[in-house]
């Protein structure tokens, strides 16, 4: 069959040539991590409008009617003068009705703790979403009541107890957070001392052809709600170095600069939990975790700000003299918060020294649980141990090298076609057997749950969750139907507190048949990850329970499916035995439930030195428990660089070897 | 009776505990020691092993690593080197890591490693040392009668090789004579045509002259042209009966290739197009840099220019595609699993056939591929292959037998005497000068060359498959010698897996057959067979595959595994590794542990 190139005229062959040449260039260029996949901050409107402010370039907001209520300081903010005419300009959503005020409140927690809420007014067309299960449940109870509000300057501002040494402020106009100690008046944080501060208020259509749709990749977010974001700059006072803000590959701890002199062209640091294919080790693109915590660290004290929202987020951290290249500042640290939904709800930690900064975080997302010893030790994994007799033989082999380990791991090929809680048959016929086996020897289990179901009638779990409609939703109300591992899937609305109870029932030992109290469970792709939809998670116009868009909480989908999974566990052991369950996805609070891992990184020694970086930052942001795969997950580690990750991995909290199925087998003793 | 021998060996259960709570628990110096290495801790003072150091004997076993190989601490778990020997009475004694000892887990049968109180360990060593000694006497069984069908196959094997090798040589000097006698005849036919030719010739001007004198030009060159065209059409068809006669006697299978090749153009087309489909999967592949784009396959190559664009692909087939990444797998796969129905599967395995065998669709097709494979090489090398029958090992001997019938059982020297005796006789009887050139004579030397060099030819590829099979190394004893006219086979779910040692090693599913490797060497002393350079994993290694050999009655082929992607391994029982070294091994192993019982058994 000739080909096509030999009838065609030359000039068809020569334009074909070029086309290969294009396509092989793209292909050298994009090798493994798929950069133009993702939405970059260009891409993304909400970010590239608020990137491109400069300071104090936009109508300001003025508090009003600041008081004392309910031991608490509200405030409505309105814009501070008549607003100017045409300031849309450069800023396309600008063109809004005259806004109504938004509620501001302020209040305090024991320990140097500043909360700051700032929502719409319940006239608004729509209820904002607030993250709900991540505040411990007790924080409400444990609220200082505020006695009295001072007032120095003739009205222009508001100052008030915070904690001893400590007082916050809020400047009336334009308004502005601060926290500052007391007696000197020395700024810690700030919030809009750069009039960064914008929200973008929920509206009516302004007319029918307003076009809120945003396309990305083939696909459209319809967007049925319009713009809503919100962005402002938060500044660390005294601060040197900015940390925090997981999950990013990185080979610094402190965070980089992102904009402003000396930074070369850079995106902002992302806050969007994704699964991404062969992650390059230094990239503020967003990995598969979001925590918005940043601590600052500087010679004189540190302090840490959160912003609990669960949008996707980006982060800018400004270098100085970013808002006047003449008088760069010393010794602060400007940063840029965006959000694309939500609300502000916001705190600020005094510290003054990093311990007291991570005291004050945990004292209100929670401490890490309590770890059962067997999680501590080394755990064997890989996509796939294959059957029972291969389990058996690498259990065999640790002991014949007298090589300790405690936990073995089984990958997704354990199942029967990918349906989660099922054991291939062929495979595993024993299942409960073997982990007898193992449990003789004091050793344990894990098995992975991930949270796509499959959608097969003859599935239970998929009968059940159909029924009860317990699935969350696309756009147009019915089931979302996604791709992954198990073919066509739904995935569980686990933000809802009734689907996260049926799913905690499933890890039952009457229900997970084969599961015995020795066996773990292993949280992957709980980005979510889906297959077949642009950066390879759920649309972000799906529906979750009570009418929330899957925008306004994707960074905690994960996070409610590790707490659903974690709460099974719990009761499989009538509260009595500590629950060990792994999550690839994580939110602030996931420390609770357990335990995290840096997701699929590779076999080279630049993902090795960025997992320490990277799991240093977890334990700064209260996940103290996490590990990343050692030997790198993707390809094939040399003998050296494996033997150095094992010895880099014992000082991992989280310690486990992992490797994709396509590489050749690594169990320690293979390497001589 | 079943009651009896429960209720003895419940006694005998008891004794031993009795036994060994007297006996066996020892005191803290001797902990954990062998009885051959007590008298190296009989001094007040004691060396440690490796010559680093020394302690006092009140050191032993104190729970204080002293010397870095653990000579001190032979009972306890102090040392991270040490080893706690543990006697078994009623099995075979074990030497164990230290830190097996008092880790709450019973590692010795006796219950000697864990003596802190924490967990009670139980003797099991009768019960577990019958079992053992019951399985050393099977495979003791095992290997004398193994060993006893290994002499005999040795001495086939000797017998074989040779046979092999006399033939060989006595193929050799026919193939010598027909050479010449070939060449004789050769000439002749050439001097023969070259006659007929001018013959023609001088009928062909005579017939000109003639025609030229007719009146019709246009007529004439119209004819003149026919003939020429019809002179030209003979050549080749008497070139194909030429060939058809070449393979005359050489029965069916020849015949078969003969057809084969008029078929394959067809199938040629297919196996292009199959080709073009594999060598895009390949490149796209290979330009994503090996690992990151094994997504880029054939259909959504062909969907756009650029594929990496997603857009107009349905959402399965993006879910597909993106999944690929992670497994690597030609997206139309289903990831091993079987839902959306058998179909997918199958669409699956059309594509692996494609991939691995070029559009192979028939037996006739893979005769057609080997040959192609071969022909730089020795065209006969894989004779035989063809011809594997679905048996669990099997010889593809007769065939060749059969195959050469005609040379072997005629190979005596009469026969070969007497075709130069009708040779010589038709170079004889045909005179060159005789005109015309006698047709019938003519035919008879015809005849008598392609016959001959049919033969020749046969007994040249016999001698080269001789050669091929004769290079190889097939053991100390020749003990493998019989291995190289087999296959053997294993079915193991829904894969075929075949072996054939010195040839090939593939994995057949359906139609669809990957190459697991080619025939590379012995290893451990013939211990390992290694087949190496199969066929490519999709972005991975060649395949390759491990024959484990083991001492067996039959042959058998099993527990094939894939421990690694792509890198196989099997187990083959045979006779020919049952070494009488090694039975002498277990047969003194068997009366170590005979030996090392508690007394109090014999009365079982």
């Amino acid at each position: 069959m000739p080909s096509l190139a030999d009838r065609s005229p030359p000039i068809l062959l020569l334009l074909l040539l070029l086309l290969l040449l294009l396509l092989l260039l793209f292909f050298s260029a994009a090798s493994a991590w798929k950069k133009d996949e993702f939405r970059n901050c260009e891409q993304t409107p909400f970010c590239k409008r608020a990137r491109g402010r400069k300071p104090h370039s936009i109508p300001s907001l003025s508090a009003a009617d600041v008081s004392l209520s309910d031991g608490a300081v509200s405030a409505r903010l309105l814009p501070s003068q008549p607003l100017r005419q045409a300031t849309a300009g450069d800023d396309p959503e600008s063109d809004r009705d005259p806004p109504r005020p938004l509620l501001l409140r302020l209040s305090v927690y024991p320990g140097g703790v500043l909360r700051l809420q700032i929502d719409e007014d319940p006239s608004a067309p729509r209820r904002r979403f607030q993250v709900p299960d991540v505040l411990l449940p007790d924080l409400d109870n444990r609220r200082l009541w505020l006695p009295r509000l001072s007032s120095p300057a003739a009205g222009s501002s508001s100052s008030f107890y915070l904690a001893d040494g400590f007082e916050a402020v809020l400047i009336h106009d334009p308004f502005e957070i601060q926290v500052r100690w007391k007696g000197s008046g020395e700024p810690v944080l700030s919030l809009n001392s750069h009039g960064l501060f914008d929200f973008e208020q929920l509206r009516a259509k302004k007319n029918d052809d307003e076009d809120w749709e945003e396309r990305f990749r083939g696909h459209t977010d319809t967007r049925p709600h319009g713009p809503q974001s919100i962005s402002f700059d938060v500044s660390f006072h005294s601060a040197d170095f900015v940390y925090g803000i997981p999950e990013h590959a990185s080979s610094s701890l402190s965070l980089r600069p992102t904009s402003g002199p000396g930074v070369e062209h850079s995106e902002p640091y992302r806050l969007f939990n994704l699964d991404v294919f062969e992650y390059v080790a230094d990239s503020p693109f967003g990995l598969y975790g979001a925590i918005p915590f940043m601590l600052s660290h500087g010679a004189g004290s540190s302090s840490g700000f959160f912003w609990l929202n669960a949008a996707e987020m980006q982060i800018d951290v400004l270098a100085p003299g970013w808002d006047d290249p003449a008088a760069p500042a010393k010794g602060r640290i400007d940063t840029l918060w965006m959000s694309e939904a939500g609300v502000v709800d916001a705190f600020f930690f005094v510290g003054p020294e990093p311990k007291d900064v991570l005291r004050q975080y945990t004292g209100i997302t929670g401490t890490p649980a309590m770890p059962q010893e067997f999680a501590v030790a080394y755990h064997q994994c890989r996509w796939n141990y294959r059957d029972e007799q291969d389990v058996a033989a690498v259990d065999a082999g640790f002991d014949e090298h007298d090589i300790p380990y405690d936990v073995l791991w089984l990958d997704i090929e354990h199942t029967d076609g990918k349906r989660y809680f099922t054991w291939d048959r062929v495979l595993f016929p024993n299942p409960k057997e073997m982990q007898e086996k193992l449990a003789a020897k004091g050793r344990h289990m894990v098995t992975i749950v991930d949270p796509h179901i499959k959608r097969d009638d003859s599935f239970y779990i998929h009968k059940e969750a159909t029924e009860r409609g317990y699935y969350v939703k696309d756009a147009t109300g019915k089931d979302f139907d996604g791709w992954c591992w198990a073919g066509s899937s739904s995935y569980g609305d686990v933000l809802n507190p009734k689907v996260r109870e049926w799913w905690a029932e499933k890890f039952s030992f009457q229900n997970y048949v084969g599961s015995t109290p020795t066996l773990y469970i292993w949280n992957d792709m709980n980005e979510p990850s889906v297959f077949n939809i642009p950066e390879i998670t759920m649309p972000r116009d799906a529906i979750h329970y009570g009418d929330v868009e899957h925008r306004e909480l994707h960074n905690a989908y994960g996070y409610y499916f590790h707490m659903a999974t974690s709460n099974g566990l719990l009761k499989r052991g009538n509260g009595k035995d500590r629950p060990f369950v792994l999550s690839r996805a994580f939110f602030a609070g996931s420390q609770r439930y357990g335990t995290v891992w840096t997701g699929d990184n590779s076999a080279n020694w630049d993902q090795l030195r960025a997992s320490v970086p990277m799991i240093l930052t977890l334990g700064l942001t209260g996940l103290s428990f996490s590990g990343a795969d050692v030997g790198g997950f993707f390809g094939n580690p040399e003998p050296e660089l494996l033997v150095r990750w094992y010895q880099l991995g014992a000082y991992y909290p989280f310690f486990r070897a992992h490797a994709h199925q396509d590489t050749k087998r690594r169990e320690p003793w293979l390497f001589g | 009776m079943g009651g009896r021998l429960r209720i003895s060996l419940t006694i005998s259960c008891l004794l031993l505990i009795w036994i060994s709570a007297s006996a066996s628990i020892p005191s803290r110096e001797s902990l954990g020691i062998a009885p051959q290495d007590l008298s190296y801790y009989k001094s007040d003072v004691i060396k440690c092993k490796d010559g680093s150091k020394k302690f006092p004997k009140e050191q032993l076993n104190d729970e204080f690593c002293d010397c870095p190989d653990g000579t001190d601490e032979p009972g306890t778990s102090a040392c991270p080197q040490g080893k706690f020997y543990c006697r078994n009475a009623g099995h075979i004694p074990l030497t164990i890591f230290s830190s097996r000892v008092n880790d709450g887990i019973c590692d010795c049968c006796d219950g000697s490693d864990e003596y802190n109180g924490n967990v009670n360990c139980p003797n099991t060593c009768w019960e577990a040392g019958k079992v053992a000694r019951e399985k050393l006497q099977k495979k003791i069984a095992t290997f004398q009668n193994g060993v006893t069908i290994r002499k005999q196959e040795v001495e086939k094997a000797k017998q074989a090789f040779a046979k092999d090798e006399a033939e060989l040589s006595k193929l050799r000097s026919e193939e010598k004579i027909l050479e010449e006698l070939v060449q004789k005849l050769k000439e002749q036919k050439e001097r023969i045509e070259k006659a007929e030719e001018e013959e023609h010739k001088k009928k062909e001007e005579e017939e000109k002259r003639l025609k030229e004198s007719e009146t019709k030009a246009n007529e004439l060159k119209k004819a003149s042209k026919e003939s020429s065209h019809d002179s030209t059409d003979q050549a080749p068809e008497l070139h194909n009966q030429d060939a058809m006669e070449d393979h005359h006697d050489s029965a069916v299978e020849d015949k078969n290739d003969y057809t084969t090749e008029t078929e394959i153009s067809d199938n040629q087309a297919v196996g292009k197009v199959a080709d073009d489909h594999d060598d895009t999967i390949a490149k796209s592949g290979h330009e994503a840099d090996g690992r990151s784009d094994g997504s880029s396959f054939s259909h959504v190559e062909k969907q756009g220019p650029v594929s990496d664009s997603t857009e107009g692909l349905s959402r399965e087939e993006l879910g597909r595609l993106v999944a690929s990444r992670w497994t690597q797998e030609d997206a139309t796969e289903e990831n091993n699993e079987v839902n959306t129905a058998k179909e997918e599967g199958h669409e699956h395995d059309e594509d692996e056939s494609e991939e691995n065998h070029d559009g192979y669709n028939s037996d006739s097709d893979e005769d057609h591929k080997f040959e192609d494979d071969d022909l730089e090489d020795d065209p006969h090398t894989e004779f035989g292959e063809d011809h594997e029958e679905p048996t669990g090992a099997y010889s593809s001997d007769e065939d060749d037998k059969a195959d050469y019938s005609d040379l072997t059982v005629s190979g005596s020297s009469s026969w070969l005497d007497k075709i130069q005796q009708t040779v010589n006789n038709v170079l004889q009887a045909f005179s060159l000068f005789r005109r015309p050139v006698n047709i019938s004579e003519a035919a008879t030397v015809r005849k008598e060359y392609d016959d001959l060099s049919s033969k020749l030819s046969k007994i040249q590829s016999r001698i080269s498959s001789l050669n091929e099979k004769l290079k190889h190394d097939f053991g100390k004893d020749k003990e493998f010698y019989s291995f190289y006219d087999r296959c053997f086979e294993s079915k193991q779910n829904k894969y075929t897996y075949k072996v054939c040692p010195f040839k090939k090693a593939s994995q057949v599913e359906g139609h669809s057959s990957t190459r697991l490797g080619h025939w590379d060497k012995f290893e451990e002393s013939y211990r390992v067979m290694l087949f190496s350079n199969g066929d490519r994993c999709w972005n991975g290694p060649d395949r390759s595959l491990k024959v484990r050999l083991r001492c067996g009655l039959k042959d058998e082929l099993a527990d094939i595994d894939e421990p690694s992607r792509c890198e196989y391994v099997a187990i083959l029982s045979t006779p020919a590794v049952c070494l009488e070294e090694k039975l002498k091994e277990l047969q003194q192993k068997l009366e170590d542990m005979n030996t090392s019982q508690p007394s109090g058994h014999d009365e079982l």
